[in-house]
């Protein structure tokens, strides 16, 4: 038994979210220790975390007749538990922050899978725990670490996760009875075949992990789709980054426009990358990232490239694989959209655009536009009208849109190439500032305001001051505070900051990093 | 309830000789059925709900036994139903969770506490504190106290919890007084086992029934003139009365050790904390057994002065381990030894933190502590530094290597729950009219205090929101909002918030989640619990949508500005509120929010849809998708809802850093995504697939068409 000599028994502790089965796993294991001939308790802290709170389970086994004999504890010791069991890998972070995980005697069985915390999801940006650092954490902590992906298995099996738990805790030979006591317990259940295949993909998963114990975490994510052709004009003496996201680029500009556009792309990029001096790794990432927004800007989403998007053979054969569809089953797929006048007015050419602008302004009502529609993409009015809204892309290139995202691009650019030639640190932020143009209607006229606020009282002032060098961590602070909260108000606070205080001084306030980075 | 307790009846039907193996709370009901009760009365709340919802479920078991069953609408009800007990040779149990439901109870146990009970009552508290608790932190021990009722904290193993039930009737009868059980939430939880005895069927029961009522008996109401008698007699007979019994039957527990100069008083329920701490020091030998004496307190109130005084008088100093606030039993012992002129030190509470749970980690500093001031010789070689030491570096690190804090996860609506919506719905209208004073109340819509909703301004308590503005309202400009649910409005949301505002004329916005259960607390029925034949009508409907007790019973008291919206119409929604924030109606504005759980809906509709499927019958399945090529990444969607199955994922074109939204297969098609898409006009990113299994002919020519006319692929 894997237990410390002072205590002769085994605790477990189970880290969950509430409804994913971790009382029913409790009880298995409860059941399983009690058939080996084992004293058992068990006990947990349900109550509303039912609801998908972050939840934990407590056994302790001892090598006892009767459950009677042995005072067992109800509440974990901290660097006191044998083995943590884990169904998600932030869970497995948190039971280490409390001090759950010891060196001495803790065996970490975790899945690697991600269930991500509101707190995570709700990031305008990027709001995801670094995983990286668990899988660290785990492996230098504990006695011995397994981290497997158990929400796959149970997926690949049709099952739950609490009957991959049960596997790998089975397989990992920390129980003191053997695998077939454990399985036992699952094959009473009788025709639930399904928990039995997950606990056995689990029972081999982890065995194989035994086995090659060098092989510890797993790969994460692996993105590494690189492009085996070349692109003509792509110079192949850049870097290879470089080289990936100007291919990239070039394709997605002509997937939504033209071979023209992708020229367009590779000649702006170009202008980029060829007078800046690429051995400044500063530098470098700049120009990577500039290129990278630079794209993401250019083939910008109108309803053309929705329409067109929406209604590609592929994105069908894409649906169909996630929602898991078997042969028989007939798919009818419904777009819930809202065009309002201004998104009529982006695909329109510039002089109607400009009419129906300034009646929005005006506050000017439109027949049949505002209002959600539901638009059945695969069905025959549905596809064809999406078509035709698709076929729009031809005249693009003459539309209101078109013509204030490109004068937006260029000013940019410009930006960007002094930004490049004075100061790396600053050409980085600049680099990053598309960032905060997102999404559609509300969301995207937000993130234009951003854009705007933080170019009027930050870069366009830089670019005539020439205080490059000293304006990067502000210009930095105001991206990430524009992503901070969809109100602005981290944003106001950053830019009237910047304000009230003198331009010499402004630069090197303390609080402003802080007031950014809490 | 569509949950199943099958299983867990039949545990209750064991008998001598057999061995029960199951949950605590399970077990204790078990052990009312041994003690004979006639009647059993509760109000669910974790971590008691098992007792009532295995009760209700159990109907014929309990018809057998005679005993009578009822779910009580609130905490009050469930106490005065132990009035039977007050003239008649009957023993009752009731429940609930405490500290805030013997608050709710309290004007009723003072009114049985005080003429005393004939027939053995006893109150099963579940004592909700310390990690995974939902109320606030206070202690039952006040209301044993100042109602002087006795209070048992057994030790927290089956046995001794059976035991203790067991006891409790006994110690109520013999002292005429009602007495409460306290488990706190591991031990209601507990999986453990103990030896079964027969249920015992009462000799006053549902089958054996009384020809007469009791006669009238003046001492026996809590009324004056006799209530001046009765509070001389809770303090005299009944309390000598019990702690004779107590002492008697060894209620509290005795274990000796070798170390006899200090001694160690705890409460039943610490016990095992305590046992773990002590063998951390070093303390318990192999064959576990404690160097320290211990005088474990299965009742600690009232407590037996002679036992007390004998375990103290022989040691130098004595710690009294107490969890929570204030010190009760450290204070009385204090003046117990005092009256006694026994000088043994007392140590308790500058020992241990004044608040908060008593974990093994917490014990280990504060016996620590206690042995170096008052046991040097062990104290000094005791490892309890090391221990504290080895577990602030395991923090240490672990920060260091996570090098970020662990991102918070409270408790969330669950996939499809309608009360989601209504918040969505929420969140646009105060976009609209800017933001307002929100009066939250208990239940799941509590979530909605969470991200990413954040709303609330004050909780007051179960069914209070309404009340609780009733002030706020008065000087507000803007209209104050309350919500509530449908447990909350019957528990006590009508009388103290409707009519009570009603009467005064007062303006403000009540909205009252119509969900059809108290949900929170694993959906227990309500009176306005959709019936089973509007259950199978609605089919894969919302059930609740029929159901209109709650709409009748505000039109009954006068509520003249009602309206009862569907939550998942979001737009419908957000138009009522706003209607409500602006309309030039004064007075009480009445929003239902219509939408059954989630959970009892899947539960209904998930076995419907299953056999359909076998019997090859044609059924649409609905699931809610995202384009990752249009998603842009900026998660709005989510700030708006905040649903498990909408996610994030990272993209899978390499150009975009930013996680993309994604919809996990977890999704049950509620709508909610492309409502807010549509009422917050947020982004053409989501779709909604419906997968027709076993399709008719006419399905089939029709995708045929379809595909020829697309091109696309459709079956």
């Amino acid at each position: 038994m894997n237990a410390s000599k002072k205590n002769p028994r085994l605790r477990i502790l189970l880290a969950a979210l509430g409804g994913e089965g971790g009382g029913v796993l409790m009880n298995w294991i409860v059941e399983s220790a009690r058939n080996a001939g084992y004293a058992v308790q068990a006990t947990s802290v349900p109550g509303v975390a039912q609801r998908t709170g972050s939840t934990s389970y407590y056994i302790e086994i001892a090598n006892a007749l009767r459950d009677v004999d042995v005072v067992f504890g109800l509440v974990p010791i901290p660097g006191r538990v044998d083995v943590v069991l884990s169904s998600e890998l932030v869970e497995t972070a948190r039971v280490i922050a409390a001090g759950y995980v010891s060196p001495e005697q803790t065996t970490v069985i975790s899945s690697t899978a991600r269930t991500y915390a509101t707190a995570e999801k709700m990031a305008l940006g990027d709001g995801r725990y670094t995983q990286e650092n668990v899988s660290r954490a785990a492996e230098k902590m504990a006695r011995k670490c397994f981290l497997l992906d158990l929400g796959k298995i149970a997926i690949d099996n049709g099952t739950f996760v609490s009957a991959t738990m049960f596997g790998a805790l089975a397989g990992s030979g920390v129980l003191p009875w053997g695998v077939d006591k454990s399985r036992i317990i699952l094959e009473s259940g009788g025709k639930n075949n399904a928990s039995l295949a997950g606990f056995d993909a689990a029972v081999d998963a982890i065995t194989a992990l035994h086995n090659a114990p060098e092989q510890k975490g797993e790969e994460v994510e692996s993105s590494s789709a690189t492009h085996s052709t070349e692109g003509v004009s792509i110079p192949t003496d850049l870097p290879q980054e470089l080289q990936k996201v100007l291919q990239l680029g070039q394709d997605r500009c002509i997937d939504f426009q033209d071979e023209t556009y992708g020229e367009e792309y590779l000649d702006r990029a170009k202008s980029l990358y060829e007078p800046a001096d690429l051995n400044d790794p500063r530098t470098s990432h700049a120009v990577i990232e500039a290129c990278r927004r630079l794209v993401l800007w250019m083939a910008y989403e109108d309803v053309a490239r929705v329409a067109d998007l929406k209604t590609r053979p592929e994105r069908f054969d894409r649906i169909r694989r996630e929602i898991k569809s078997r042969p028989g089953q007939i798919i009818s797929v419904t777009e819930y959209m809202k065009p309002r006048a201004e998104e009529l007015a982006d695909i329109l050419p510039v002089a109607i655009g400009e009419r129906i602008m300034r009646r929005v302004t005006k506050g000017g009502r439109f027949p049949f536009l505002g209002r959600g529609i539901y638009v059945r993409s695969n069905g025959v009015i549905g596809y064809w009208m999406l078509r035709g809204v698709a076929a729009l892309a031809r005249v693009r290139r003459r539309s209101y849109r078109f013509k204030h995202e490109q004068l937006a691009i260029e000013e940019w650019l410009n930006l960007m190439r002094q930004a490049l030639d004075h100061s790396p640190a600053f050409a980085q932020a600049l680099a990053e500032l598309p960032r905060v143009l997102k999404g559609y209607s509300d969301t995207l006229q937000r993130g234009k305001s951003a854009y705007e606020r933080i170019m009027t009282q930050i870069v366009r002032p830089v670019a005539k001051s020439g205080e490059w060098e000293k304006s990067a961590t502000l210009l930095q602070s105001a991206v990430a505070a524009a992503l901070a909260d969809d109100t602005h108000t981290r944003l106001d606070a950053v830019l009237s900051a910047e304000g009230e205080t003198s331009p010499d001084k402004k630069l090197n306030t303390p609080a402003m990093a802080t007031e950014v980075s809490c | 309830m569509e949950v199943s307790f099958s299983k867990e009846i039949e545990k209750l039907r064991l008998g001598d000789g057999e061995t029960f193996h199951g949950e605590g709370i399970l077990a204790v009901t078990k052990a009312l059925l041994q003690s004979g009760v006639s009647y059993i009365g509760g109000y669910q709340g974790a971590p008691v709900s098992h007792l009532i919802d295995v009760m209700v479920q159990a109907t014929p078991e309990m018809s057998e036994l005679g005993v009578h069953v009822e779910p009580c609408t609130n905490e009050a009800s469930a106490a005065a139903m132990l009035g039977a007990s007050i003239m008649y040779p009957v023993r009752g149990a009731v429940t609930w969770k405490s500290i805030v439901g013997t608050n709710v109870a309290a004007d009723a146990l003072s009114n049985l506490a005080s003429p005393g009970v004939m027939g053995g009552a006893l109150i099963i508290v579940g004592e909700d504190y310390g990690e995974g608790s939902s109320v606030i932190q206070e202690r039952t021990h006040a209301f044993a106290m100042k109602s002087t009722m006795w209070l048992v904290d057994p030790r927290p193993n089956l046995p001794s919890i059976v035991n203790c039930v067991e006891k409790s009737f006994e110690l109520s009868e013999t002292s005429n007084t009602p007495v409460m059980l306290e488990l706190r939430i591991r031990a209601c939880h507990v999986q453990g086992s103990f030896e079964a005895k027969d249920n015992i069927a009462a000799d006053v029961s549902t089958t054996r029934r009384l020809a007469e009522p009791a006669p009238h008996n003046y001492d026996q109401l809590a009324h004056p003139p006799v209530t001046f008698n009765q509070e001389r007699l809770k303090s005299s007979e009944r309390m000598q009365t019990a702690r004779d019994f107590i002492q008697a039957e060894k209620l509290n527990e005795l274990f000796e050790g070798t170390q006899s100069d200090v001694g160690l008083i705890v409460q039943g329920g610490l016990y095992s904390s305590l046992m773990l701490a002590l063998a951390e020091l070093g303390l318990v030998g192999t064959d576990g057994k404690c160097e320290l004496p211990i005088l474990a307190l299965n009742v600690v109130y009232p407590l037996v002065p002679d036992e007390l005084v004998e375990f103290a008088s022989d040691k130098k100093a004595v710690l009294v381990i107490e969890e929570g606030q204030p010190e009760y039993i450290e204070n009385e012992i204090s003046t117990l030894l005092r009256r006694a002129e026994v000088s043994t030190k007392l140590a308790g509470k500058d020992c241990l933190p004044m608040a908060g749970e008593y974990t093994s980690e917490v014990l280990i500093a504060g016996v620590g502590k206690f042995l170096r001031e008052h046991l040097p010789k062990i104290g000094n070689s005791l490892k309890d530094d090391e221990f504290a030491d080895e577990v602030d570096s395991l923090r240490k690190q672990a920060s260091e290597l996570l090098s970020e804090p662990v991102p918070p996860r409270p408790p969330n609506f669950c996939t499809g729950c309608p009360e989601r919506p209504f918040f969505t719905a929420l969140k646009l209208a105060e976009r609209e009219v800017g933001s307002f004073h929100y009066s939250a109340d208990i239940g799941c819509h509590s979530f909605a205090t969470f991200a990413p909703f954040n709303f609330g301004n004050s909780i007051l308590g179960y069914g209070m929101s309404l009340a609780s503005n009733a002030s706020v309202a008065s000087f507000q400009e803007k209209r104050p909002v309350a919500v509530m649910g449908d447990g909350g409005f019957w528990h006590n949301g009508l009388l103290s918030g409707v009519t009570s505002r009603l009467m005064n004329g007062g303006d403000g916005i009540l909205v009252i989640m119509k969900n059809g259960y108290t949900s929170a607390t694993g959906t227990q029925e309500v009176i306005s619990s959709p019936n089973t034949q509007i259950k199978l009508a609605s089919a894969e409907k919302s059930a609740t949508q029929d159901e209109t007790t709650i709409e009748k019973a505000l039109k009954g008291v006068g509520v003249k500005w009602q309206r009862t919206v569907h939550t998942y119409k979001v737009s419908q929604m957000r138009d009522t509120l706003l209607e409500a924030f602006r309309t030039k109606f004064d007075g009480l504005k009445v929003i239902v929010a219509e939408g059954e759980c989630q959970l009892e809906r899947q539960r209904r509709i998930k076995p419907i849809r299953s056999k359909a499927l076998a019997r090859g019958e044609r059924v649409i399945r609905t699931r809610f998708g995202i384009d990752e090529d249009t998603c842009t990444g900026d998660h709005s969607c989510i700030r708006l809802s905040g649903c498990p199955t909408l996610t994030v994922k990272s993209s899978s074109d390499p150009l975009k850093t930013d996680p993309v939204a994604h919809v996990t297969n977890g999704c049950v098609g509620c709508g909610l995504c492309g409502e807010v898409a549509h009422a917050a006009t947020l982004c053409p990113s989501f779709w909604r697939a419906d997968i027709i299994s076993n399709p008719t002919w006419w399905d089939r020519l029709k995708a045929s068409l379809r595909g020829y006319v697309t091109g696309l692929k459709t079956a």
